[in-house]
């Protein structure tokens, strides 16, 4: 019994990883931007593809196409944000929402119109392998991906907390008049912000490629998990959503094993409800860290 | 702000309140009744010789976009290939070698979308026949349409529901309640003594599938240990197959989607669980099963109301398929080529493009060679439930990255590899 458990928090937290790179980049682009991107899944799955082709067509390991993915996100973030999302930077947040979510809908049939909606698989070596010690296993693709997830929140974390440009990215999410004046650029710091978090998106998409088949509509099943853990871990708190990811990636296989596989949505989506109900600001308090 | 309507020519003229403008509408009358004979004879109305036949429309509803697309999209290139052949063949003679003319409607992958797309085919075209969807959800609501309209359809979706209550809806194939039948006869083959883990998606196509599995293992003598639901397009199988793994199964039966089964495959090889897997029908017999579980897919087994090798005229239409697409001929594709040519059995011997008799031919359908017998057990009639009385499916396993039919013992075309 007690082994069970173990096992089914160690699957939750490795596919936790995952979910946190997704909505760690939802909310740093909530927390700095002030818009929420209904096309991160989208862009996730932009990361998925890039990965497939460089595997396919260049041998290149799904892991090592993390060193293309991210940046070629980055640069499309900072094209998004500056082309797009800055003209509707407003009062009024509907045209940012329909801005997102057309973006998310062009991708998603653009995707299905070049790539068509079957599902690509890279096989790599450790795809199908484990290791396996005292009775557990742990998927080689899926600790690797759980490890370099860490690592790149805890980048980010660095960053957002030592550099110059990262504390104006926390200072423009604080208040982005004072930061103004302050002499901090709010759409270099946006330009900056955007692109960080795609960048997470493309190097979930890429961290996924060994276990995961990419298709147009991939983004979809990860986004759903992220903007809870957004909302979970407080709206634009990084740590919070982190925290909150790995929580739910517990919480959903534990009630895969003890509930229903079928029920593993139910409990994430509980848990959602129970905060809201008594900690509406989400468990990582109010602010940005 | 409402702008007085122009009222219809009938309708102003039946007012009576104009008798002197009566005259001239009554040449305009005369013209359009004149008029519409000439066009109704020319255009097959009344048949004249020498004249080209009326194509007879067939509606075809697959999913070409949306997350079926995939499937879909194959439907539609055999639907296609299909009606080449009739047509080929010369048409339909007894309506003067009229040429079948296939109107694919997208579906979406969506029920809603379904449900306007049926609508709007059949109001839209004069059809004699439906067929559809792949997804039984789907078909489902397809057939509900069809029902109301008096359109036949005929469909390979092996929910149960669609043999309930229904008089236009025909199924050649074999049904979800026998699939599970022939799963639980293939694990006798596997171990004397079958411990049964079943895991579905759940969807109609899932539920009615394991209920079978459920209600048939006792009778057949196979132990079911594990039975258990799953949502479909999960992120993570790991959960699961620890269940499946503390249950003490020895055969998994696994009714999913590819993607699904992907994933439970692969994550059965990493727990290290020795276990012999049938993965159902649904996406497990289409060919991207392999390209996508590669090496691990050899030894997995499966059932599928078609195969490709079942009969001759089954690898002649395989070798031209897969011409054309660089596939083999999936389950539901091959399927749909064969109720194509059920369709053109029932047109012929209608003599008539109308929907009610193309109905009532198909009931009185009775075929046992040709590319319309082409089905496992070779032979198609339909009881009053809309089932073909000989339907059974075949069991198949991936043996060389191909799908060989293995079961039953007097279809098998390579004997079952037991892993």
């Amino acid at each position: 019994m007690l082994e069970t458990v173990a096992q089914a928090v160690i699957n939750g937290l490795l596919i936790g990883g995952i979910y946190a790179l997704v909505s760690i980049g939802v909310t740093l682009i909530f927390g700095v931007v002030k818009i929420v991107n209904f096309a991160q899944g989208e862009f996730v799955m932009i990361g998925m593809y890039i990965s497939y082709f460089l595997a396919t067509y260049f041998g290149v390991d799904p892991i090592v196409s993390l060193l293309v993915s991210m940046p070629v996100l980055f640069v499309i973030g900072v094209l998004v944000q500056h082309f797009l999302i800055r003209r509707v930077l407003g009062p009024n947040d509907m045209p940012q929402i329909f801005l997102t979510f057309a973006l998310s809908l062009l991708l998603l049939n653009l995707a299905l119109l070049l790539f068509t909606a079957n599902y690509r698989t890279v096989h790599t070596s450790y795809s199908d392998e484990a290791f396996h010690f005292g009775g557990f296993y742990v998927p080689e693709a899926k600790l690797i991906a759980f490890a370099v997830a860490m690592g790149l929140s805890g980048a980010l974390w660095a960053f957002l907390h030592t550099t110059d440009l990262g504390k104006a990215m926390r200072a423009a999410s604080q208040n982005r008049d004072v930061a103004t004046l302050m002499g901090i650029n709010p759409n270099r710091v946006f330009c900056v912000a955007f692109g960080a978090a795609l960048a997470l998106a493309g190097a979930a998409g890429s961290l996924l490629m060994p276990f995961y088949s990419a298709y147009p509509f991939v983004g979809q099943v990860f986004v759903l998990m992220a903007f809870v853990a957004v909302v979970l871990g407080t709206l634009g708190n990084v740590l919070g959503a982190l925290v909150a990811s790995l929580m739910m990636g517990v919480a959903e296989s534990l009630g895969i094993q003890f509930v229903g596989a079928d029920s593993g949505l139910i409990v994430v989506f509980a848990m959602l409800l129970l905060t809201l109900a008594f900690r509406p600001q989400g468990l990582g308090g109010g602010r940005m860290r | 702000m409402t702008k007085p309507r122009n009222r219809s020519v009938p309708d102003r003229e039946s007012s009576g309140t104009h008798p002197l403008l009566s005259k001239r509408y009554g040449r305009r009358k005369f013209l359009i009744k004149t008029g519409s004979a000439v066009m109704a004879s020319a255009f097959g109305a009344i048949p004249l010789r020498g004249y080209a036949a009326e194509p007879v429309n067939i509606g075809a509803l697959y999913p070409t976009t949306g997350s079926m697309a995939q499937i879909g999209v194959g439907c539609a290139a055999a639907a296609k290939l299909a009606v080449e052949m009739v047509n080929e063949a010369g048409g339909i003679k007894s309506l003067g070698g009229a040429k079948l003319n296939l109107i694919i409607s997208d579906v979406q992958s969506d029920t809603t979308v379904t449900r306007t797309e049926t609508d709007r085919l059949i109001t839209g075209n004069k059809l004699s026949a439906i067929h559809g969807c792949y997804a039984s959800a789907l078909t489902l609501i397809a057939s509900e349409v069809c029902e109301r309209a008096k359109v036949p359809i005929i469909t390979g979706s092996s929910s149960d529901q669609l043999n309930k209550g229904r008089s236009y809806t025909f199924t050649p194939f074999a049904r979800a309640s026998q699939f599970a039948q022939a799963q639980l006869q293939m694990s006798k083959l596997v171990s004397d003594k079958p411990k049964v883990a079943v895991i579905f998606e759940n969807t109609a196509f899932g539920t009615s599938t394991s209920n079978g599995l459920k209600e048939l293992a006792p009778g057949e003598g196979v132990e079911i240990v594990m039975f258990e639901p799953y949502s479909a397009g999960f992120t993570d199988a790991g959960p699961l197959i620890n269940k499946v793994k503390a249950s003490g199964a020895n055969m998994l039966f696994s009714v999913s989607y590819l993607n699904d089964l992907i994933l439970i495959v692969r994550t059965v090889k990493q727990v290290g669980l020795n276990i012999a897997i049938n993965g159902g029908s649904g996406g497990f017999v289409m060919p991207d099963f392999y390209k996508n579980v590669g090496k691990l897919a050899e030894g997995l087994q499966g059932v599928a109301h078609w195969n490709h090798d079942i009969d001759a005229n089954a690898q002649k239409v395989n070798e031209e398929f897969k011409k054309r697409t660089g596939d083999f001929l999936f389950e539901y594709a091959g399927g749909l080529v064969a109720q194509t040519f059920m369709l053109a059995d029932a047109l012929e011997r209608a003599g008539s493009a109308d929907p009610q008799k193309v109905r009532e031919a198909l009931s009185t359908l009775d075929v046992s060679s040709g590319y319309a017998a082409m089905a496992p057990g070779g032979k198609v009639k339909f009881g009053p439930d809309g089932k073909n009385i000989y339907g059974r499916p075949v069991g198949v396993q991936w043996q060389n990255g191909d799908l060989a039919s293995v079961f039953p013992k007097d279809e098998a075309r390579a004997p079952l590899i037991k892993s």
